[in-house]
């Protein structure tokens, strides 16, 4: 009967390990897909996103940091005209 | 038993001497005595050329000449708010209704009556990053950013981006201070990539040197630069090998006044242009007036009305092109 138990416990944590490694490979595969998308995607092309991202994301960058930092002004502060 | 090297015991202390008062010794002791001088407390301080200052940075070292003689003169009306949400983050708004100058390839001046309002966030938080954004409503975004990854190292960003394809324009630089010196690197669009390094020579004197390299035109320039200063004046010289030589110089006349002067040769288009101005800084305001060997007077006035609002005059007159521009503005906020 304890060795049952022991059998059980073993099972299931090989099980465990066992999905524990499968979903860890799909992470990585997943991740190195989007990177090699990326990378694939031509120099020039890659410029022109980064250039956008660039363009239409620093001034919310700015407002965000400056939202964030202490002391924490509020929303009715930031849009108000006063 | 300590070593007899170490630990000599110090001199006595020289005898204190009456200050200024003849000695009221006897004959004898005057010829081994001699009375201090008086008041004289000015040495001269031996040059320590291990410990010199930290020079400017090379791209500044004419900014008091720039500061007193190129101020941001415009025409029409312009209008800064400027809201201060922390001590660190703030918002600016500001409205320019007037004409802008076209550069023409003839001699004519072409202005063209614009109005532009811009918005602009600042993010200050000296000295670890400063983020300033300035977007305007033709889609053009001026990005400035400011971050010091390490003690001695900082990254600065300078990018004018706009919705136009092929006229957005960047420049990273990389700067490094030592204790007496400072180097940068940049690199910049179109494969621009520069170096640049100034050194302190003496405690008033640093020279510097820079290289670049234009990767789509080929070009590559070399040039040098020293900036001498005191506690009065300073003067800078520069050379580059795009033929241009600048020098300038400027004096603090007082604690109000200033006067600079600055000469400017090109070599390739053989032009010389040299000006004369001058900066008083007041309680009230700040006035700032220059003449060109041009013929081009200019003048730029800002008065302080309250507390946080600025008032602005701003005039520049140029007889010979019949170029006459005259704005006045307003800056509320600090």
């Amino acid at each position: 009967m304890a060795s049952a138990a022991a059998d059980a416990a073993q099972s299931s944590a090989a099980s465990a390990a066992r999905l524990a490694r499968e979903w860890s490979t799909w992470a990585m595969k997943k991740s190195e897909k989007m990177v090699i998308s990326f990378a694939r995607i031509k120099p020039r092309k890659k410029k022109k996103k980064a250039k956008v991202v660039a363009h239409y994301g620093f001034i919310p960058l700015v407002v965000l940091v400056g939202m964030r930092s202490e002391p924490r002004p509020s929303l009715a502060q930031l849009l108000s005209p006063v | 038993m300590g070593s007899a090297a170490s630990a000599a015991a110090p001199p006595p202390p020289p005898p204190v001497q009456p200050h200024g008062a003849a000695p009221p010794y006897g004959v004898g002791l005057a010829g081994i005595l001699p009375p201090k001088p008086d008041g004289d407390e000015k040495k001269e301080e031996k040059v320590d050329y291990l410990n010199l200052p930290c020079p400017v940075a090379y791209e500044e070292i004419q900014r008091e000449a720039l500061m007193s003689l190129k101020p941001e003169l415009f025409e029409g009306l312009r209008f800064d708010f400027t809201k201060m949400l922390s001590q660190k983050f703030a918002l600016s708004h500001s409205v320019l209704m007037g004409s802008l100058e076209v550069p023409s390839q003839s001699a004519d001046v072409i202005k063209v009556p614009t109005a532009q309002y811009e918005f602009g966030a600042n993010f200050i938080d000296l000295p670890q990053l400063m983020l300033i954004g300035r977007l305007m409503t033709d889609g053009r975004l001026n990005a400035r950013v400011k971050c010091d990854l390490t003690e001695n190292l900082a990254l600065k960003v300078n990018a004018q981006l706009t919705s136009e394809p092929h006229y957005s324009q960047g420049m990273f630089n990389f700067d490094y201070k030592g204790t007496d010196y400072r180097a940068q690197f940049q690199i910049g669009n179109n494969a621009f990539y520069g170096a640049n390094y100034i050194q302190s020579v003496t405690p008033n004197l640093s020279m510097g040197t820079e290289i670049f390299w234009l990767g789509q035109q080929r070009k590559s320039g070399i040039g040098f630069n020293s900036r001498y200063n005191t506690d009065k004046m300073v003067g800078t010289l520069q050379v580059a090998s795009t033929g241009i030589v600048a020098l300038s110089y400027v004096q603090k006349v007082s604690e109000k006044v200033s006067l600079a002067t600055d000469f400017m040769y090109n070599h390739m288009s053989r032009d010389v242009t040299s000006s004369v101005g001058y900066d008083y800084i007041l309680r009230q305001c700040r006035l700032r007036g220059k003449i060109d060997s041009n013929g081009v007077v200019a003048a730029y006035l800002e008065e302080r009305l309250n507390m946080g609002v600025n008032f602005l005059l701003s005039a520049e007159i140029d007889h010979a092109k019949k170029n006459y521009k005259f704005g006045f503005g307003m800056t509320v906020g600090e």
